[in-house]
């Protein structure tokens, strides 16, 4: 017999087909153990995901039963009124969008700029900077009824007396949701890379010009989704308002400078009243204003997708 | 040749030693070749010309490999400063040994016609074998000379080649004194012809001695000057 | 090496005594190789663009390059190589002030720009950015059109003529101009980093600088972008002047017309570090013969 390796011999067939066949083994096989960690794993995470979506659903189900009566035009083209069958959230909606209106004037210049000091001219290593920073961080945990108390006692009352009109909500709510901005823009704005700058100083452009051309358009898309994620908060926000006025029973049109109410305010009055119909009315209203930052935050998604810039 | 730091492309340093190892080398070759020369010119010796001749193949061989050898250097390592003047002095070397192999070929190849006869002249035998002797001497001090960059020595060939010009320039008289001498002159033609080789061979290896200065200073310059005789040579002053 | 005073000495001789001719008619010409640059004739006008005097950076009070003076030459591109941390990048980033923009950076020493002192108090930083311009290591263009990114500096600048003839012109001459012409207003992004590249200098010449600094312009790119650019600047030579940074020694051999070669030194007690100028020459020189034995050890690769 050879003692040469003949690799058509059955013994080498078999040593061959044995070694093909381990080694098929050892690269699909995952040990045991690993595959009940992973498997756990990933369902804790599923369970997570799941008691958010239940609790959205709930939310939603439930609002929907209550008010799928009041789901009509007339939510939207009816007056407030104090008889629920001729009651509609006309008219706060549109103190909402005078809100807002003023909202975003205010909001954006405040926010954007205040970003801009803080990124572009602000020393980082200097005190005050570090001290404005972390405070800006601070406001935007505090309570929002703590803003109404200071919307009502400085710029509805003294100094500014402007009372309780439109105006004053929009100071208020911007106030509010400032912070946000800020970070929001900051963070925009600090991920435009260092090496855009720069080439653009090189080139012999001065700092505002660097900023008002490069940096600004290229963080417009982070600064536009914070601005409306800033405002779909706003919008939704009750107590603040509560304090100035807007809980008034207001039935006519409201104006930049008259009484008013929010949505918002409109809703939490319905919950307060006994009779059913006006239970049904705020189910209806609160789907319409989840529907309304459905659309506003999906718009500040499809936003951000569309004009994220990859360097 | 690393001054503090770590040495880096170690191999491409060792490439570069072998390769003047091997180009110097050719030298030897050329000593080998000039030895077996000098005695087939000494005895007549019909069958060690023919040694000789077949053997330059393998100097030819050698110049060969060291060009290549300098070309793929060339290309894959871009040597620069010192290392760039040495391929360059290595090039011009390999074609002075590769010269030199061929003069020992051309005076092997005058044997058989000098005949199977004893020597005509004595004096002239005796010249010739003195000029092969220091022709050999002048290769293997070129050949250390490089090695160790020593320029000195490298100009001191120039000194040596003096002495196998006069040489030469003696057997040229002892040829016309020769000259009316019909059974004689033509291994007399023959014999100036074998000097002049080995004149020629000398001035290769004060060539060697030239790319020595070249590769240490940066400078090529000729260590003699036939058209400005009176021209300094390079400085005097030895380092 | 013992041959280093006496390779001097040699030299200064061989200066003395002169050389034997150019070879017309001799029959064994002496071959003085460095003949036509005995004098320091150089390959530009002779002009200097830059003079540095004991120029010394510091960053708080850490040294990074100490005591570099060197003059730069109009119509050439002259080359920053050494080893990684010596400073080159420092060094150049001095030429257009762009070390202002690190609030601890301290420039020492005397700059001059065709004689005049680039930190003098009167001097504004935006102005020398306007006649010495930078392309940088990462190509880095706007995130805009490839029109829009070219006419940015023209426009900022406040700079007359056609925009469309300005871009076109700079395109062209950045040799990108048959590869974009049809596409001016697609996004920047969308080319190549060679083409980005070579968008970036474009984007610099279209401001018509004097001095061009590129900081180890090719390091990011594939070999043929990098062949591209390196034509560029031979090119580009004969209107501006450029100064290269690179730590590809042979790109700074191909390239450059001098060369500065800078090394790392340690203090005393080894904590820190910073750079200095061991030799400045013609590159010529400096790739066949330098005159320093650290150069050679440097450039022959033998020491990183």
């Amino acid at each position: 017999m050879t003692a040469e390796f003949d690799p058509r011999s059955a013994r080498a067939q078999v040593a061959i087909a044995g070694a093909k066949g381990v080694t098929a083994e050892v690269l699909s096989t995952q040990p045991r153990k690993d595959v009940i960690r992973n498997t756990i794993f990933a369902s804790l995470l599923f369970l997570a995901i799941a008691i958010a979506l239940a609790g959205l659903c709930v939310l939603v189900g439930k609002n929907l039963v209550d008010g799928w009566s009041r789901l009509n035009l007339d939510l939207i083209t009816q007056n407030n009124s104090s008889n629920p069958a001729e009651a509609g959230l006309r008219n706060a909606i549109i103190g909402t969008l005078w809100i807002m209106l003023f909202v975003i004037g205010m909001l954006v210049p405040l926010g954007v700029g205040a970003a801009v000091f803080l990124e572009e001219y602000g020393n980082r290593n200097s005190r005050l900077i570090r001290l404005i920073e972390v405070n800006i961080q601070n406001l935007a945990g505090v309570p929002s009824i703590i803003y109404g108390l200071l919307g009502l006692a400085f710029i509805a009352r003294a100094p500014l007396n402007l009372g309780y009109v439109v105006l004053t909500a929009a100071m208020t709510l911007t106030l509010l949701v400032l912070p946000v901005v800020i970070l929001a823009s900051r963070e925009a704005i600090r991920a435009v890379p260092a090496s855009i700058r720069e080439g653009s100083l090189a080139l012999g452009a001065t700092k505002w010009q660097t900023i008002r051309r490069q940096v600004l358009p290229a963080s417009i898309p982070g600064i536009a989704t914070g601005v409306i994620l800033a405002i779909s908060r706003a919008i939704g926000e009750t107590a603040p308002l509560i304090p100035l006025g807007a809980a008034t029973f207001v039935t006519f049109t409201p104006g930049p400078f008259t009484d008013f109410t929010a949505m918002p305010v409109t809703i939490f009055n319905w919950v307060k009243q006994p009779q059913p119909e006006f239970q049904a009315l705020a189910a209806a209203g609160v789907l319409l204003l989840i529907a309304l930052l459905v659309v506003m935050n999906s718009f500040a998604i499809w936003l951000r997708n569309r004009y994220e810039q990859t360097w | 040749m690393a001054s503090g730091g770590e040495s880096v492309r170690v191999h491409y340093q060792e490439e570069l030693e072998q390769l003047e190892a091997r180009a110097l080398d050719g030298l030897d070759l050329v000593v080998a070749a000039l030895d077996r020369t000098v005695e087939a010119v000494q005895h007549q010796d019909i069958e060690l010309a023919q040694v000789v001749v077949a053997d330059d193949d393998v100097i030819d061989g050698r110049y060969l490999e060291i060009h290549q050898a300098i070309l793929t250097l060339l290309a894959t390592q871009a040597p620069v400063a010192t290392d760039l003047r040495l391929i360059a002095a290595l090039l011009h070397v390999m074609k002075n040994i590769e010269r030199m192999g061929d003069q020992c070929v051309n005076i092997a190849k005058l044997i058989p016609i000098a005949g199977r006869e004893p020597p005509a002249d004595e004096r002239m035998l005796k010249n010739l074998v003195t000029m092969g002797h220091g022709v050999r001497a002048e290769t293997r001090q070129a050949k250390r000379a490089f090695a160790e960059r020593d320029v000195a020595m490298a100009r001191d060939l120039v000194r040596q080649d003096d002495v196998i010009d006069n040489l030469n320039r003696e057997c040229f008289q002892l040829a016309l004194e020769i000259g009316d001498d019909h059974d004689r002159r033509e291994w007399a033609m023959t014999m100036l012809l074998v000097a002049r080789a080995l004149e020629r061979t000398g001035d290769n290896a004060v060539d060697v001695g030239e790319q020595v200065a070249f590769v240490v200073t940066g400078l090529f310059r000729e260590f003699e000057d036939a058209s400005h005789p009176d021209e300094p040579v390079l400085p005097q002053s030895s380092p | 090496m013992s041959n280093q005073v006496t390779q001097e000495e040699r030299r200064t001789e061989q200066r003395q005594t002169g050389f034997a001719g150019d070879g017309a008619g001799a029959a064994r010409p002496a071959i003085e190789v460095r003949a036509e640059f005995q004098h320091g004739a150089g390959c530009g006008s002779g002009e200097k663009v830059f003079e540095l005097q004991d120029i010394s950076v510091f960053y708080a009070g850490v040294p990074a390059v100490r005591d570099i003076s060197m003059d730069v030459f109009r119509h050439e591109v002259t080359a920053l190589i050494g080893p990684s941390g010596c400073g080159k990048s420092t060094l150049i980033r001095c030429l257009n002030r762009m070390n202002d923009l690190i609030p601890t950076a301290a420039v020492e020493g005397h700059l001059l720009y065709h004689g005049e002192d680039l930190y003098g108090p009167k001097v504004d930083p935006i102005q020398v950015r306007k006649l010495i311009g930078m392309v940088f290591q990462k190509p880095n263009p706007f995130p805009k059109s490839i029109y829009d990114n070219i006419a940015f500096g023209p426009r900022v600048l406040g700079m007359d003529g056609d925009m469309d003839e300005i871009v076109e012109r700079a395109l062209r001459s950045a040799a990108l101009w048959d590869e974009v012409k049809d596409r001016l207003d697609a996004n920047a992004y969308s080319m190549s980093g060679g083409q980005q590249q070579r968008l970036c200098i474009a984007r610099c010449i279209a401001v018509s600088p004097d001095v061009i600094l590129m900081d180890e312009p090719c390091s990011a790119l594939d070999p043929i972008s990098t062949g591209k650019i390196e034509d560029l600047m031979a090119e580009l030579k004969q209107e501006f002047s450029i100064v290269i940074v690179t730590h590809n020694m042979q790109q700074a051999a191909r390239v450059s017309d001098r060369t500065a070669f800078l090394m790392v030194e340690l203090d005393a007690d080894e904590t820190h570090r910073w750079g200095r100028i061991v030799e400045y020459d013609e590159t010529e020189k400096i790739f066949t013969n330098p005159s320093d034995q650290r150069t050679e050890d440097y450039v022959t690769g033998k020491v990183g």
